[in-house]
């Protein structure tokens, strides 16, 4: 029996964005175009906003798409201002995001990444 | 020291004002009683800009301005080609047909979001807490009137009395005084049709009967009538309307309010697991429905006779220079649309405080909802009047002159006799394949039957089966006008056929073959294609142009039935090749 490797990511933040029900695509596109590994959307059902409209609440959906993504904290700027308009959250009740500081994170890294990291000096022990 | 700033960072920071706020300032305070108790904190109402209106609703508009827009658009295109490009005729009133064609689409995008918000959270309602407060006998007869305040309420029944004034009174006297005197009580009696199949269907969910016996026992009376009432040649006229009525009932009203109540109710039983729970009630409601529109030709012919009806056209159409406002439009379509929606709120709201002691969740968005319903009606009929029927009726009334000579059209024929003939009838094929396959009610049955069967009857086979299945009726029905074919004659092999298939069919294809008739006719096909019939029918002095929706509810039936058996029989001729193959691979170890 060989060993297993388990690579920790460090600096790694969650972006969750709540959106309204078919905008999900548009947000998980533009994070992957601004480098975002992956997303994981999940459905829900919320509220506040739409209640105080009144009428025009209407036009809002009570169902929501969440997606999470986690990303490395020097993109998180920049992803985050990503999502935010491809979501177009500037409108009313269309939805929030927020980001979570994370301790740790860690998944499947290829080979060829590792040795070129720790060529640089950067994986520690 | 130089220092580098990459440029699209820096028009980013341009364009994006970013501001930091902390959440802290944004609470409200805490507001407390005399007694020192926190109160309950309760949020103003939002007020928003104009700006932010506009970004608020435009998405929510635009999606289901295009949904309407996307059924309704390739049909009238459609039409409108073949009569420039084949008929060579220019389209009339193109401004006027236009205009309602736009609000179609408008009174259909309001209807459907009034009914969304107005009257399925009612449906709901009823279907959740109803099983649960009242007795079966009370449920039943909830769901009974139910079926027929939905008929009311129904966008496409409306098209019928429009087609009402397109008959002549001499020549069929009793379809005449059908759609005109006893307008009424037709579509009260075609109600109670499906209000009877709603109840019926409730009770076989409950006891989990099998749909078969149903239907032959529903299709008993339906022959029989049609039969004897094909022997009379007065009352034989009547028959093409008692078919299309079963097809005008199934639309986007009954279908979604009586199946939530149904299977709400069914849940309650303790027999909503089955996955066929669904099914059944759409196919008893158009059958239903024949029933009663013959029960009722019978009554009316026992009550007046051919010459009494003819004689009271003529006084009717000798007064009619003075019509009340109400009799005309848009006046007619305004009262129309109050009439359709308003008694079954009425009853709707009765059942929820009266038998259920509940009260009305959101009245404020109920009652917008409830609105744009009846707004949506109003405007639906105006385009009705305006637009589809107009427009159907003229290319009905034109395709005929492909074959033969017509009054309207100078160089007709415009083809050899058996040229026109082939083009009036691909017109029909494409026209009823074309629609049903956009129809976006049988692409979520083609997903649930794929599911239901775990992927031996694909969705796109389903689909396809009930688009040429369509198809095929429609040109059946055309032909049935050409060559002035007594409905009867089409109708009961065609029923017989789907008896006989049926019998051989397990119970699963049955439910799905009998329901999908129900689905493919919506609100904007319904008219189009009863209009056209009747435009067709005129054109070539036919006694009457109903039929071809009959035709194309029963189109599908046999052509999914037919599909299932193909598919049943395949799987088991695999089945039989696995078997063999099984036993010549282990033959040579036994040896």
């Amino acid at each position: 029996m060989g060993t297993r490797d388990l690579t920790i990511l460090t600096d790694v933040s969650m972006i969750t964005c709540i959106v309204q029900r078919g905008k999900a695509e548009a947000v998980v596109q533009a994070a992957q175009d601004a480098g975002a590994q992956g997303a994981t959307i999940y459905y829900g059902y919320g509220s506040g906003v739409r209640e105080r409209l009144g009428v025009l609440g209407l036009a809002v959906d009570v169902e929501k798409e969440i997606i999470t993504t986690l990303v490395a904290d020097d993109q998180l700027d920049r992803i985050f201002e990503r999502m935010y308009f491809a979501g177009e959250l500037d409108v009313p009740a269309a939805g929030i995001m927020y980001v979570t500081r994370l301790e740790k994170a860690a998944t499947y890294i290829p080979q060829d990444i590792i040795e070129r990291i720790a060529a640089k000096g950067e994986i520690s022990e | 020291m130089p220092r580098k700033i990459n440029f699209s960072s820096f028009s980013r920071e341009l364009n994006v004002h970013k501001n930091q706020l902390s959440y802290n300032e944004m609470i409200p305070p805490v507001v407390y009683d005399e007694a020192g108790r926190e109160l309950p904190h309760k949020p103003a109402a939002l007020v928003i800009s104009g700006n932010d209106i506009y970004r608020l609703l435009q998405p929510y508009l635009s999606v289901r301005f295009l949904d309407q827009f996307r059924a309704v658009t390739p049909l009238a295109i459609y039409l409108a080609a073949f009569q420039i490009f084949i008929l060579r005729q220019p389209v009339m009133d193109s401004g006027i047909i236009t205009g309602g064609l736009i609000s179609v689409i408008i009174g259909l995008m309001l209807f459907m979001e009034g009914l969304k918000v107005g009257l399925m959270p009612f449906g709901e309602a009823l279907g959740t807490s109803l099983p649960a407060k009242a007795g079966l006998a009370t449920v039943l007869i909830v769901v009974f009137l139910l079926g027929i305040g939905v008929t009311f309420a129904e966008p496409a029944i409306g098209a019928l009395q429009t087609a009402g004034s397109l008959v002549d009174v001499a020549r069929a006297p009793y379809l005449y005084t059908l759609l005109t005197a006893w307008a009424g009580t037709l579509v009260l009696v075609v109600g109670i049709g499906v209000g009877l199949a709603a109840a019926l269907g409730t009770i076989r969910f409950i006891y989990g009967w099998s749909l078969k016996p149903l239907i032959y026992l529903s299709l008993t009376p339906v022959l029989g009538l049609s039969c004897y009432m094909a022997l009379d040649p007065e009352l034989a006229k009547v028959l093409g309307l008692a078919f299309d009525c079963g097809a005008v009932t199934t639309g986007p009203v009954t279908v979604p309010l009586v199946l939530s109540l149904g299977i709400g109710i069914a849940h309650a039983a303790g027999k909503g697991s089955d996955s066929l729970s669904g099914f059944g009630i759409v196919t008893l409601a158009s059958l239903f429905p024949i029933i009663a529109v013959m029960l009722l030709a019978l009554y009316v012919s026992a009550q007046v006779s051919p010459a009494e009806i003819i004689e009271a056209a003529a006084i009717a159409s000798a007064g009619t220079t003075g019509l009340a406002w109400f009799e005309r439009t848009p006046g007619l379509e305004i009262i129309g649309g109050i009439r359709a929606i308003v008694p079954l709120v009425i009853f709707l709201l009765l059942v929820m405080v009266l038998l259920l002691r509940e009260k009305v969740p959101n009245p404020g968005i109920i009652g917008f909802g409830i609105l744009l319903c009846i707004l949506g009606m109003i405007v639906f009929n105006l385009g009705l009047s305006y637009g589809l029927s107009k427009l159907g009726e003229q290319s009905g009334g034109l395709v005929p002159a492909a074959f033969t000579s017509i009054e309207a059209v100078d160089s007709s024929p415009l083809y050899v006799m058996s040229v026109g003939l082939f083009i009036s009838l691909g017109f029909a094929w494409i026209l009823g394949f074309g629609a049903t396959l956009a129809e976006p009610a049988l692409n979520a049955l083609g997903m649930t039957v794929e599911n239901l069967t775990n992927g031996s009857f694909r969705k796109s086979t389903l689909m396809y089966a009930v688009s040429l299945g369509v198809g095929f009726g429609i040109s059946l029905g055309v032909a049935k006008i050409i060559f002035n074919i007594p409905i009867a004659w089409l109708v009961v092999p065609g029923y017989l056929l789907a008896i006989a298939l049926t019998w051989f069919s397990n119970e699963e294809f049955v439910n799905i073959a009998w329901d999908s008739a129900g689905v493919t006719t919506g609100p904007v096909t319904v008219p189009l294609v009863l209009a056209m019939g009747l435009g067709f029918g005129n054109a070539l002095g036919a006694i009457e142009g109903f039929g071809i929706l009959s035709m194309a509810s029963i189109g599908p039936i046999v052509a999914v039935l037919t599909t299932g058996l193909y598919i049943r029989w395949k799987l088991s001729r695999r089945d039989l090749q696995a078997a063999q193959q099984n036993l010549q691979s282990t033959k040579p170890e036994g040896i």
